[in-house]
This record gives C-alpha cells, sequence and structure tokens, in this order.
C-alpha cells in the first residue's frame, strides 16, 4: 500500500489541477483552450479569448497554488523531523515573518520600483533570508531543536513587531487595506511570472531537503545517535534549515501567509509511510499541492464581491486541527 | 597488537590524558563511580565531543577517516535512547546499516536473530516493553557492524533476565572478531561477563587491568567512597557495597 501511496497522490493532484483549470465562470472546453495558448506561445497564433481565460488567469493561479502547498507540506515534514517535533510549523522559522516584512517594505516604501509586480516577491524573499542569517547567527554552531524554536520564536517576533510598526505609519488607508489583503494569503491575480521566482527557490529548496532524508531518519534515535552514525547533524541540519526557508520563505513572499498546511498535512501523510521521517517528505508536498488547490477551488466557489483570502480559510480549518492535535498529544499523556 | 589504542585522550574539564588499549576479541568493561568520566569517555572516542589526544584503530589515526567512514569502525550505543516516531523494530534495525548506505537484509535479518526479535519485527517500538525495546536498539548497532563496539550502560534498566541476555549478546559479538566496551555500573555483571577492567575516577583512568587485579576492596573502597564487599570465588562472582 505504502509504494501506491505516491502514484496516487499524483494521479489526485492532476485530477485536481484539471478541475481547477475547468472551474470557473466561464464554461469552456479547457483541452482546446490550452492547446491554443500554448500554440500562441511557440506560434506566436492568435489568441481566443478561451485561450486568454486559461492560460493568463487559471493556468498561473492553479500552478502557483500546486508550489505552494508542496513547498509549505515538504518544509513542514522536514522541519518536523530535523526538530523532532510533530507540533512544529514551518512558520516557527521565522521565514514566512520574514518574508511578510520584507513585502511589507515595498507596500510601504515602494522599495525596488523598476521591478514591477515582482517587487513583493523578491522583497519578501529577501526578508526571508536576512531572517535566516539571523537565525543561523542566533542559534549557533549547537543546533539544538530547543535552541533553534526558541531563536526561531524571537526572529518571528522581532519581525511581526517591525511589521506593526509598518502597518502603524502605512502613509494612506488604501496601502494599508492592500497591505492586510496582501498578508491574508491569496493566489488570485498573480501572474506566470511570479513562478519565475517561486519555481526556482522551489526546485533547489526541495532538492535540498530530500538529499537530507537519511539524517531525517537517523534524527529518529537522538541527535547522539545520528552524530555517532557520521550524520553530522549539526553541518547537515542547516541545510534542513535552510531549503526549508527557501521554501517557506519564496511561497509566503508571492502568496501570502497560506498557514497551517506545514503542520496539518505531514501529519495525515506519517501513518501512510509507517511514521519514516525521510519518506515523508514527497508524499506531504503532493499531499500539501492537493490541499491548497482545493481549497481555492473552494475559494472561487464563493460570492465574488467580498472574496474570502485563502489563507483565512486555511487559518479557520486549521486551527481547529491544532486544537485536535493538542488534545490528542495531552492524551497520550494521561 | 591492540585494535585500537588510545593515547592521551583529553575533554576538556571532563577527561584528563586518558590511555587505553583495547584488544581483538575482548569486552572491556569502563566502571566508576557517576561522573567519573565513563560516558564521556565513549563519546570521545566516538568523536562527538571536541578531543585532543590520539586515537588509532588498526594502526590508522582515527582523525584521518570521514566522518561516515568512521562510524563504520566504531559504533556508539548511547545510555538513552528513544524513538520519537512510532517507528517499526525492521525499520529500525535497518538504521544500523546507515553508514555504510544500503539496506543488507542478511546482515539484518542476522542481528535480529541474535538479539531474539524477529518475532516482532513488524511492531511499532512504542508498542514494546522496556527489556524487549532494549534488544531492539542493541540490533540496531549490531546491525551496524563495528570493529569496535562502544556501550554505554546497557543493562541498567533491566531485568536480571534481560540483563544477563545483553552481556551475553555483546560477549559474543566480542569474540567474532570485534571488540566491545561497555560502561557499566554493576560490578557483578562486570566481573562475570568483561575479559578486564578500566576502574575511572574524576575524568582519569585509574587502572586498567585484569577482573582480579581490579576488584579488590583495597582499590574500589576509596574510589566508590564505601566500603566494597568482594568475592572473585563465588560462581557467579559477587561484588556488593557493605
Amino acid at each position: 500500500m505504502e509504494r501506491l501511496l505516491n502514484p496516487v497522490l499524483i494521479l489526485l493532484l492532476l485530477l485536481v489541477a484539471l478541475l481547477s483549470l475547468t472551474i470557473g465562470t466561464l464554461d469552456l472546453e479547457v483541452s482546446s483552450a490550452l492547446a491554443n495558448w500554448f500554440s500562441n506561445l511557440l506560434t506566436g497564433k492568435a489568441l481566443t479569448r478561451e485561450a486568454l481565460i486559461v492560460g493568463e488567469i487559471r493556468l498561473p493561479r492553479t500552478l502557483l497554488a500546486l508550489v505552494v502547498g508542496a513547498a509549505m507540506g515538504m518544509s513542514g515534514a522536514a522541519l518536523q523531523g530535523l526538530l523532532r517535533n510533530p507540533l512544529v510549523d514551518p512558520g516557527l522559522i521565522g521565514a514566512s515573518q520574514g518574508a511578510a516584512l520584507g513585502a511589507a517594505l515595498v507596500f510601504y516604501f515602494n522599495i525596488f520600483p523598476g521591478l514591477g509586480t515582482l517587487a513583493t516577491p523578491i522583497a519578501g524573499l529577501v526578508g526571508a533570508a536576512l531572517t535566516l542569517f539571523i537565525l543561523m547567527g542566533l542559534s549557533g554552531s549547537m543546533a539544538r531543536p530547543a535552541i533553534i524554536i526558541m531563536a526561531g520564536l524571537a526572529i518571528s517576533t522581532l519581525s511581526s513587531a517591525l511589521l506593526a510598526v509598518v502597518l502603524n505609519f502605512a502613509p494612506n488607508p488604501y496601502a494599508m487595506q492592500e497591505l492586510v489583503f496582501w498578508l491574508l494569503g491569496s493566489v488570485s491575480n498573480r501572474g506566470l511570472d511570479n513562478l519565475a521566482i517561486l519555481f526556482p527557490a522551489f526546485v533547489i529548496g526541495s532538492i535540498m531537503l530530500l538529499m537530507q532524508r537519511k539524517l531525517l531518519l537517523g534524527l529518529s534515535l537522538g541527535e547522539q545517535v545520528a552524530d555517532s552514525m557520521g550524520l553530522e547533524v549539526t553541518r547537515r541540519g542547516r541545510y534542513i534549515v535552510l531549503g526549508t526557508a527557501l521554501l517557506v520563505g519564496s511561497s509566503v513572499a508571492v502568496a501570502g501567509n497560506i498557514g497551517f498546511i506545514g503542520l496539518i498535512v505531514p501529519h495525515l501523510m506519517r501513518p501512510l509511510v509507517r511514521y519514516r521521517p525521510d519518506r515523508l517528505l514527497l508524499p506531504s508536498a503532493l499531499a500539501g499541492a492537493i490541499f491548497v488547490l482545493l481549497a481555492d477551488i473552494l475559494v472561487r466557489q464563493l460570492p465574488p464581491e467580498r472574496e474570502l483570502k485563502l489563507g483565512v480559510l486555511k487559518a479557520l480549518v486549521g486551527a481547529p486541527f491544532f486544537v485536535w492535535l493538542v488534545w490528542k498529544e495531552r492524551q497520550r499523556w494521561l | 597488537m591492540a585494535l585500537m589504542s588510545i593515547d592521551k585522550l583529553s575533554v576538556q574539564r571532563r577527561l584528563f590524558d586518558a590511555c587505553l588499549d583495547l584488544h581483538e576479541g575482548e569486552v572491556l568493561g569502563l566502571i566508576g563511580p557517576n561522573g567519573a568520566g565513563k560516558s564521556t569517555l565513549l563519546n570521545a572516542i566516538t568523536g562527538l565531543l571536541p578531543r585532543s589526544g590520539r586515537i588509532s584503530l588498526g594502526g590508522q589515526s582515527l582523525e584521518q577517516l570521514g566522518s561516515l567512514q568512521r562510524a563504520r569502525q566504531v559504533a556508539l550505543q548511547p545510555q538513552f535512547i528513544e524513538s520519537v516516531w512510532a517507528l517499526s523494530v525492521h525499520d529500525i534495525v535497518s538504521m544500523g546499516r546507515l553508514p555504510w548506505g544500503d539496506s543488507d537484509q542478511s546482515i539484518i535479518r542476522q542481528v535480529m536473530e541474535q538479539a531474539n526479535i524477529s518475532e516482532f519485527a513488524a511492531r511499532h517500538v512504542d508498542e514494546l516493553s522496556g527489556g524487549e525495546r532494549a534488544r531492539v536498539w542493541l540490533a540496531r548497532v549490531l546491525a551496524n557492524q563495528p570493529r569496535v563496539l562502544l556501550v554505554d550502560e546497557p543493562v541498567a534498566n533491566l531485568d536480571i533476565h534481560y540483563q544477563q541476555e545483553v552481556m551475553q549478546i555483546l560477549v559474543d559479538y566480542a569474540r567474532a572478531g570485534h571488540a566491545v566496551m561497555i560502561a557499566i555500573h554493576d560490578l557483578s555483571l562486570a566481573a562475570r561477563y568483561c575479559d578486564r577492567l578500566c576502574l575511572m575516577d574524576n575524568g582519569k583512568v585509574v587502572k586498567t587491568d585484569t577482573i582480579g587485579a581490579v576488584l579488590s576492596s583495597e582499590i574500589l573502597s576509596p574510589v566508590f567512597n564505601v566500603e566494597v564487599y568482594v568475592d572473585l570465588e563465588n560462581q557467579p562472582p559477587v561484588v556488593l557495597a557493605q
């Protein structure tokens, strides 16, 4: 059954992606529209209206949701394995708050004006990288789980405080509203050019994580055992922190705060891979992609005049799940 | 020639100029009061602590080996092990092959038989009793097939039946052409199963010698700060505080 998990998830992902391309206010033939859009890309053939809708609106939205979901799912699985704690969320290492702060500065100070719509994601990525740099310095060479968690908490608190300052001194109500809506998290109205930032970060980040699968397995028995098996916990652990920051930072930079996926998805997948932390990465990425895309399809079904932001929906579903997790954890100790 | 020789091994503030030889086929017991430096010595040999001094294995300096190469030759069983995730017994034993980068099923099957845990290979480790778990951890380190096996307090929390079983597994492993070093508090078990003993106190090696030469009331009493009763003629030997 375990061997079928990834193929089944891939199949589900394709089905949901097809559904996402099909569903919309306008009924249209997806396959011919996509074919037309691609031939326009390759040969410059004239675009039909259907091709424009599918290629320029639905396709970017679908791809972004998939990549963001995969990034959050995989980084959650990797971070829970590294810190050996099932209650860890990738937001914990401060990368998402750093990304949010960087992006907020774009709204406020209008930095990187030459980059146009890409200014926000790039500033977000820079913000995530900076917080990561501080995290590494603060947690030092003795990268123990408790220290990483504490350092992450300190940095995200600091970033949140600075974000509050930015909000406080917003130049006008409109800028503030724009920023708040952006922070709530969404994959709508983002062009394919956003993928040019998100996708390379996703590929590099996931390769960094996938290369440390042995360490994740070895860490199941604690740092001492992993170190004694020659797995160099401190050095290799940094690649996991770095990879996670790349995935989370780029996702938040593009789509705002889409929390809880990194916490929930690894939990649901864990029994299906017989609790192996090294085998959890890929299924978590696939399931994360499916979840975010499904949630976005749901968001699109709601009345359009007052859009429910994707991040809000995630939090609404995620928070009760978190309560349930705490409850379950408590039962274990009774 | 010694399989492993340790020369002036020191760890800041915890271990001072420890010198020790370990021979092929032998079980060497590390004894001494709490805080004597037994665990520090084992961790330092494994490379988990910053150390000074020289360790050579089969004539080659341990410093020259990469971390994975070292892990293939020298393996450590720490005193406290816990599995964070509810892994299966088979998966945990397979982890012993991580330094080698393979999952040699014949070795895994063999060590599971040695440790007498084959019957619950598919069970989750959190469902097992303490004694069963101790044998699972042991099978993991045996699957590593190290030339030198370092074990920290393998019997501390076990009932007398499992104590015997675990000690016998370690003796058998040493006799099969390896060497085993055990930090152990139970001096009667040390007298029964070890070939030589190394007595430590305050981060220093006090004496390394045969059982009869180390286990005497005159030597042990001042180190442990209590009158020690020793009867090595008895079967099994008895070493107890009076």
